[in-house]
């Protein structure tokens, strides 16, 4: 007996050592500052100086100021808006790939998945300038006969946001839905058929709800990736624009007050945290297998 | 409600405007497959296949992988589109009919049950599609559930099924919309070998009590004889016989099916005088006689031509008694002990290339009155024998 447990002890250590450090990693780098964003919420600032002293100022003033809630909200809204448009948009185009054959549906998907690889910035410039007064979508629009003359409509308001957002989102939502409408068994569509049902009732009755799992995931992560965004609102939303991320932003860099930030981010984390549990509890395929 | 009368609402009430089936000994032809061809692309898989079902039998297509027979259902059901030729049901072409428009249900291989839906949802689906009444669905899947047994599942979802119950889960719905033929392919495939038993007695007892035709694919011969009313047997593409079990077995038109369907002894000669309903053939083992009974394609056969003469192992006997008929000694290589039956290898003759013949005896419990690198006297019956030309 002592001559295995000495054996096996030296392989033991390292393997312990490599569980901790996996467990020690999420901790170290996500709880802590979670846990310590947490802890400032409940501290106040002094005129620049941090005050240690535990408080609820910052939640009652989120609360109760008139300020901040309708932004909170219409931020929500927006994002939302976000996530429906790109999930209705991103359906289709996903529904389009499965029916491609072979190469061509990795090459079309390798094109959607291209804008993935570029700045982000130089994305949102691209964008801005379509958008802009003298953009391409203004001369398109006036050249067709659509519009008398430029509009404004489309850049430095929530309608610009909204535009980006859902433009530079599309590929996280088309991606988890391809992957679910792939993952369909074709012969349960086939079954369908010989059962009697027509294009239509298979595609309400089998292809929808068996890929709702994927349209719940592509709608949770556009809506987490939009509503912690704040450079694109920065950036396209001039001053009516004005997003939660912004204000987020401004507490922590102009205004210099760390803890109402902290406060205004962990209401932020409830609202993704929502969102994650939301898309998870409906992600969650009823029949794994067939 | 119990199984029997639920049995008995489902066989009364028929499709509205269909047909009443022929009784039992007036059997007609319900489809008929005339030269049907399949390719895909330049790969021809089937060629020319011609095949007649007929109202209410349990035909079995048997073949190996590769065989065609698959694609056989597929075109039937139309899942797919054949290359040439017309499929006819009830004397109609319905080579173009689409899909689900046809009236045949399939079960299938793995049984396609859709996972987001319960065993209710899943039997019902044929009719609720077809927007039956909510109530009449409601009534007709509790019919069907206690048919297949299942009665109490209908909550439950697929994932919590074992394989058999997905299977009769499968099959009470490709029943529930009364089609006019069942396409059931390969669905005990996946069964372990007791289960596959049982499955096999329930879906044969189902089919008499249902009186629906059944189309049934499989590869495995045992399946096919202890099911069938009839067998067609394929291979590489085309119907080789189609027969009932017994025919198969007794009679194989041709080498492929007396070495697919069962095991056998081939002795391969060439043929001799026609005797009555007996004809010799000249083999390794001397001169046999062979039963030609009611098939005069044997009996006209030039002579000298190749064939084999064909008997199986059961028919094969150990005795002393010459008759001269039929009469050969041979050296035991091999006994193997195979539950309720003994198999015994036999050599004839000295040389490497002689003929092995397989000799199957019931097995006593004292032991078998074989042992090897014996040497014994056989003989079987000349209408035990049969010829297979090649």
């Amino acid at each position: 007996m002592t001559g295995t447990g000495s054996a096996r002890a030296p392989t033991r250590w390292p393997r312990r050592l490599v569980t901790l450090l996996a467990f020690a990693m999420p901790v170290i780098f996500i709880l802590v500052p979670l846990a310590i964003f947490l802890g400032y919420s409940f501290f106040s600032v002094d005129h620049g100086e941090i005050d240690y002293t535990l408080t609820v100022a910052n939640y009652v003033r989120f609360l109760s100021d008139p300020i901040f809630l309708p932004v909170f909200w219409n931020t929500c809204v927006l994002c939302l808006s976000v996530a429906i448009i790109c999930v209705l948009l991103a359906y289709p185009a996903a529904y389009f790939l499965t029916t491609l054959k072979g190469r061509w549906r990795y090459m079309l998907l390798m094109l959607l998945m291209v804008p993935l690889l570029m700045s982000y910035v130089i994305k949102i410039y691209a964008i801005r300038s379509i958008l802009g007064l003298n953009g391409f979508l203004n001369k398109a629009l006036v050249s067709l006969g659509i519009l008398q003359e430029p509009s404004s409509l489309f850049v430095f308001n929530m309608n610009a946001i909204l535009l980006t957002l859902t433009l530079l989102l599309i590929p996280f939502a088309i991606l988890p839905i391809f992957l679910t409408l792939e993952r369909i068994p074709p012969i349960l569509r086939q079954a369908s058929d010989d059962l009697g049902a027509s294009a239509a009732q298979t595609f309400m009755r089998v292809t929808l709800p068996l890929s709702l799992p994927g349209v719940a995931s592509a709608a949770s992560f556009v809506f987490v990736l939009a509503i912690g965004d704040f450079l694109t609102p920065q950036m396209v939303g001039g001053v009516s624009g004005f997003t939660f991320g912004r204000v987020l932003y401004s507490q922590f860099g102009t205004a210099y007050n760390w803890p109402f930030g902290a406060a205004l981010s962990v209401a932020l984390a409830a609202v993704v945290v929502t969102a994650i549990l939301l898309g998870e509890r409906f992600g969650r395929n009823r029949g794994a297998s067939v | 409600m119990s199984g029997r009368d639920s049995l008995l609402l489902l066989r009364r009430s028929g499709l509205p405007g269909r047909r009443q089936g022929p009784s039992m000994n007036e059997k007609s032809d319900l489809l008929t497959l005339r030269s049907v061809s399949k390719s895909y692309g330049a790969v021809p898989v089937l060629h020319d296949v011609n095949l007649a079902i007929r109202d209410g039998e349990f035909l079995t297509v048997l073949g190996p992988s590769g065989s065609g027979k698959t694609t056989v259902l597929r075109l039937i059901g139309g899942l797919e589109p054949m290359t040439s030729g017309e499929i006819r049901l009830d004397g109609q072409d319905i080579s173009r009919m689409p899909i689900n428009r046809r009236p045949f249900n399939t079960v299938f291989q793995d049984y396609a049950l859709f996972p987001h839906l319960t065993v209710a949802g899943n039997v019902g689906y044929g009719l609720s599609v077809r927007h039956v009444p909510r109530k009449e669905i409601a009534r007709r899947v509790a019919e069907a559930l206690e048919l297949v047994q299942l009665g109490s599942f209908a909550k439950r979802y697929p994932t919590q099924l074992s394989g058999g119950q997905r299977q009769r889960v499968a099959l009470a719905r490709a029943l529930i919309c009364r089609p006019r033929l069942i396409l059931l392919d390969e669905p005990l495939a996946a069964l372990d070998l007791e289960l596959r038993r049982q499955m096999q007695e329930f879906l044969k007892s189902i089919q008499r009590e249902i009186k629906t035709t059944f189309l049934f694919v499989t590869h495995d011969q045992e399946e096919a004889i202890g099911m069938s009313d009839r067998i067609c047997v394929m291979q590489a593409g085309r119907i080789r016989q189609l027969g009932t079990p017994h025919e198969l077995y007794y009679k194989p038109n041709c080498e492929f099916v007396a070495r697919f369907f069962g095991e056998n002894n081939l002795v391969p000669g060439t043929l001799g005088q026609v005797q009555g309903e007996l004809r010799s053939i000249d083999t390794a083992l001397g001169r046999l006689i062979c039963s030609v009974a009611g098939q005069p394609h044997l009996k006209n056969a030039p002579e000298g031509a190749c064939a084999f003469a064909m008997f199986r192992p059961e028919a094969l006997h150990v005795s002393e008694v010459h008759d001269g008929k039929n009469h050969f000694s041979g050296k035991i290589v091999d006994v193997a002990f195979a539950g309720s039956s003994t198999v015994a290898i036999i050599a004839v003759g000295e040389d490497r290339s002689a003929p092995r013949l397989r000799m199957r005896l019931p097995s006593r419990f004292s032991g078998s009155a074989l042992s090897a690198s014996e040497t014994v006297a056989l003989s079987f019956a000349p209408r035990e024998a049969h010829l297979v030309l090649s």
